[in-house]
């Protein structure tokens, strides 16, 4: 058998030179990408043609519900396909495809992962360019824009989820560290968001700030012993058998416990943090996807879905024009400028960049 | 006559029954419970989350899925499984037990290492089975296939070679041989595979969790979305579908194997 020898000259080079250009000059305007063609929405009725829009959404009740309030109606209004991904987290999953080839065309999501995958490269749309196309977006509160990278459509202040019959009602932030609570009381392992909040929410009442980590450390060491839950419902159920007595919790999912005649009630957090549902727009998917996007945030950021909502999972709404679900109103819960004034989100970015650190520690406090 | 067990292992083996049987209690009953949430033990009884299973689109098209899913591996599984089994216990070579470590590896490494090299591979090669029924099948059956590879490799140690050699030199083509001869003496050992890649599969989570497809959740992942936003013992209640499916499967495998047995008697 005999070998080629390969020896180029000038002319195969300059004629390899010239494919080559020529390949690139004709591939390059089918580069199918959103920086390459802009998009923008006005609020109405497009037919889609029967594009598919990816989402990454929550599953169980929470999807059945999504679906029949919202995401039905949308398929058949925009004539599209919507494909519902519930396997949680998706921080690995954009994280593997990359920016350019975004894993959901919208997510929605809890803040600390929303903010660690904003770090880690240009996947979302900004705030600004969300807002311009989702006219429903300019009846928000200002902290539906926090995140800086997406819009938040719903939020539930931190609250003591409470037994009614073990005593006094708490009255401060601190009495969760009362005696009379030891492993009475009931928090959240470190992969929760309602631990971070909590944690971040204590730096700031026995430290100078939301910052002053050893402040939160001395604090939560001080707090043991305590009961560690991974879930908020397994934590229902905790307070439903009595085994706690006060736990780290949301104002509407513990008041779905107290709707079902368990002798508890809720204490909101004197500083007023919030937890949010946020969705993002990737910035790099397809036009249509994208302007499907923009469509199904304006549908969820409207007042006739987040009643709905409201009224099933007795969330509060960040629009304006929405209105507090008559279980939360008869309580005094309002939905006005002075309402939410005192709302605010812990600094996610500052969390995200030390989570290692707070994770380990954590994890030494609590013995796991 | 039976054989005399020490008194000392017999409580041992029964204790490590007990000990085996116990989740599988508590399942059935926290899906049987009259109250709200999934806790131990039931607070009352009642057949109202199973009703809910039943009558939720959600899990009842998990079920299915899973279902059909773990077929299709079983039956992948137990080809290629067979198969790989018969090549390490007929083959001689340089790093054989180097490659009976790699084939029985998927099992050994954690399965969410596993599914996010699968993902990771499937983005990076750019092939379009990513988040698809094919990518997550392929998955399931990387996983599965380990227990098809140690159950029929372990039949084949027991299978003396000279019975299908002897079959040979009576004129019988290897064809011939392997299906009139092997087969039939290792038949338990890959039926005891398949049921155990089938039972892998329809459990497997953690595989799953980064595979799945869109529009397309396994029991296990519907399940865990449950336990995360609800927590109510419908989840429980599926378990015990789960449960009933696999015992079935298993009691169904070995029905079928006895009267396999009687018909081959009856023919003798």
């Amino acid at each position: 058998m005999t070998f080629r020898k390969l020896e180029p000259t000038r002319r195969s080079v300059l004629k390899s030179g010239i494919s080559l250009g020529a390949t690139a000059a004709v591939s390059a305007p089918f580069v199918n990408h959103a920086w390459a063609q802009d998009v923008s929405y006005d609020g109405e009725v497009f037919d889609a043609g029967g594009a598919t829009l990816n989402i990454g959404e929550w599953g169980g009740g929470w999807e059945e519900f999504v679906r029949s309030a919202l995401t039905d109606q949308f398929e058949k209004d925009f004539n599209c396909k919507i494909n519902w991904d519930s396997s949680f987290p998706w921080f690995p999953k954009f994280v593997t495809q990359g920016p350019q080839d975004p894993v959901f065309d919208i997510a929605n999501w809890n803040l600390p992962n929303l903010t660690q995958t904003k770090q880690a490269g240009d996947y979302f749309l900004s705030v600004d360019e969300v807002r311009e196309n989702v006219p429903n977006a300019a009846d928000c509160w200002s902290f539906a824009f926090a995140s800086g990278a997406g819009v938040t459509w719903a939020y539930m202040p931190y609250v003591y989820a409470y037994r009614t019959d073990s005593g006094p009602a708490p009255s401060s932030f601190r009495d969760f560290w009362d005696d009379r609570f030891a492993n009475k009381r009931g928090t959240y392992g470190t992969e929760n968001g309602l631990m971070h909040a909590f944690f971040m929410a204590t730096a700031q009442e026995f430290g100078t700030d939301q910052y002053d980590m050893n402040a939160a450390f001395e604090a939560l060491e001080n707090a043991m012993p305590m009961k560690v839950s991974e879930f908020t419902f397994n934590m229902l159920s905790l307070i439903e058998r009595g085994e706690v007595d006060i736990a780290v919790h949301i104002e509407g999912e513990a008041l779905s416990l107290k709707r079902k005649g368990v002798p508890m009630d809720v204490w909101l957090w004197d500083s007023r943090p919030i937890l949010t549902q946020t969705k993002t727009i990737s910035r790099y998917s397809d036009p249509m996807q994208k302007k499907l996007a923009f469509a199904l945030l304006n549908r969820t950021l409207g007042a006739q879905f987040l009643n709905a909502f409201g009224d099933e999972f007795l969330w509060r709404p960040t629009n304006a024009k929405a209105s507090i679900t008559a279980q939360l109103a008869e309580a005094g819960v309002m939905n006005t400028p002075d309402a939410v004034e005192d709302f605010w989100v812990p600094d996610w970015d500052f969390f995200v960049e030390n989570k290692l650190e707070i994770t380990d520690r954590l994890n030494q406090i609590f013995g796991l | 006559m039976g054989r005399k067990i020490p008194l000392l292992v017999l409580v041992l083996a029964i204790a490590g029954f007990c000990y085996m049987l116990f989740p599988i209690v508590v399942v059935v009953l926290a899906g049987l419970t009259a109250g709200e949430f999934l806790t131990f033990p039931p607070q009352g009884l009642s057949l109202r989350w199973v009703v809910a299973f039943l009558q939720s689109d959600k899990y009842l098209s998990a079920f299915f899925f899973s279902f059909r899913l773990a077929l299709m591996t079983m039956i992948v599984a137990t080809i290629i499984g067979t198969a790989a089994a018969l090549f390490l216990s007929r083959t001689r070579f340089v790093g054989r037990a180097a490659m009976r470590a790699f084939f029985l590896s998927p099992v050994v490494l954690p399965g969410v290492v596993v599914g996010f090299a699968l993902f990771a591979f499937y983005i990076s090669t750019g092939s379009s089975i990513s988040r698809t029924i094919w990518g997550l099948w392929i998955g399931h059956i990387l996983y599965s296939t380990p227990y098809v590879i140690g159950t029929v490799g372990a039949a084949l140690a027991a299978f003396d070679i000279s019975l299908e050699e002897a079959a040979r030199s009576l004129g019988s083509s290897p064809w011939r041989a392997f299906r009139r001869v092997t087969l039939p003496n290792i038949g338990h050992g890959i039926q005891a595979g398949s049921i155990f890649a089938f039972i892998v599969s329809f459990g497997q989570f953690e595989v799953s969790l980064f595979l799945s497809a869109p529009n397309s959740e396994p029991l296990p992942i519907a399940m865990y979305n449950s336990l995360r936003y609800q927590f109510d013992p419908s989840a429980a209640a599926a378990g015990i579908f789960a449960i009933t499916l696999v015992t079935a499967s298993v009691l169904l495998t070995n029905r079928l194997v006895n009267i396999r047995r009687l018909l081959e008697r009856q023919h003798a």
